[in-house]
């Protein structure tokens, strides 16, 4: 058998090193990693004036970001409000306090029924089940991110 | 043979009215339950096309019974789309239950809008309104308030409301309450129950 040359080794050894390498932890993304999932909005009939859009954003990055605004060529408006339910038993909705949603580092932000969502207002398409409207999101840090709408009855 | 023959008989029938004791065992309602011998207080308010509906000409169907208002985006519908679900649910009982959506917000909600937006989900559901007066009359007394509160530029104002549900049995009686977000299947349920 042929002995090991002493180059053959340390090719080896440059190959192992570059394969530790690559194992060893990506270096943390700086800042917010911000991500828009499962965005969607119920049906409602052409005279109602405003709609409300839920979804899930998470923040796996190493600093907070903040959703400050959106805007949709479906609505004339765009704010960002959350129910709640008063200590009389009454349910309320009003603009979120701060006028914005953070969505804390390594965190999320649920918008779902009854909580956080995302009030279209004027209306300018009909929200038929099945539609998919474009939504775009304004966040402090990570700037605009365009997600679609899914209109559908349930969660 | 024969003798073990009968005490098996005996063992069946034993057990088969262990069975039907278990069948008539009392109910249990998933929504609140209220004692009342007597008819909820009645109310005469507006639906579509002008028409004058009281409370008490529903006597022969169990009548749901909530106050809302067209612009609400997010209560609102999600009750409408789980009492949608509800009458689904039901079949062809559905026809025994009468969904009933009373304005918060007569102002804004004209009987013709408010009829729009209610069969949107179901064209059984009605839709009610009338005066400021009339209305705080007819909900006061199901322990439904409201308030008109500042909005946005965009919005206008907004209407704080109680979002539970009421439920009126076919002899006028109120029976339950749910609050909002209840089950649709646990609603639908009572009422099976309520109808026979």
């Amino acid at each position: 058998m042929k002995r090991v040359s002493f180059v053959s080794l340390l090719m080896i050894a440059a190959v192992l090193v570059g394969v530790l390498a690559a194992c060893a932890a990506p270096p943390a993304a700086s800042g917010p990693q911000i991500k828009v999932d499962g965005v969607w909005g119920r049906p409602s009939p052409m005279m109602t004036n405003a709609g409300a859009f839920y979804m899930m954003i998470s923040n796996s990055g190493t600093e907070a970001d903040k959703l400050v605004s959106g805007q949709s060529p479906s609505c004339g408006t765009v704010e960002l409000h959350e129910s709640f339910k008063s200590d009389d038993g009454m349910m309320g909705m009003r603009p979120v306090t701060g006028g914005f949603i953070e969505i804390p580092a390594g965190g999320q932000a649920e918008l779902k029924v009854g909580g956080l969502h995302v009030m279209c207002i004027d209306k300018k398409d009909d929200f038929k089940a099945g539609a998919k409207l474009p939504l775009t999101l304004n966040f402090e840090k990570s700037g605009a991110k365009t997600v679609d709408v899914e209109i559908r009855e349930n969660p | 043979m024969h003798k073990r023959f009968r005490l098996s008989a005996i063992i069946v029938i034993l057990l088969a009215l262990a069975a039907l004791t278990g069948c008539v065992q009392p109910y249990t309602y998933h929504g609140t339950e209220l004692v009342s011998d007597k008819p909820a207080p009645d109310f005469t308010l507006t639906g579509a096309d002008g028409q004058q509906v009281s409370l008490s000409d529903l006597r022969d169907k169990v009548v749901v019974l909530y106050f809302g208002y067209t612009f609400c985006p997010d209560v609102c519908p999600t009750t409408l789309t789980d009492m949608k679900q509800v009458m689904k649910l039901l079949g062809k009982k559905a026809d025994d239950v009468q969904f009933i959506m009373v304005s918060v917000d007569p102002e804004r909600d004209t009987p013709e809008k408010l009829n729009e937006y209610v069969t949107y989900f179901d064209p059984r559901f009605i839709g009610l309104t009338g005066t400021p007066e009339e209305v705080v009359a007819a909900a006061t007394p199901f322990g439904v308030i409201f308030e008109k509160h500042e909005g946005t530029a965009a919005t206008g104002y907004l209407v704080d409301h109680t979002a539970t549900l009421s439920v009126i049995d076919k002899d006028g009686r109120m029976r339950l309450l749910f609050p909002f977000d209840a089950d649709p299947k646990d609603i639908a349920d009572d009422l099976q129950h309520l109808i026979k």
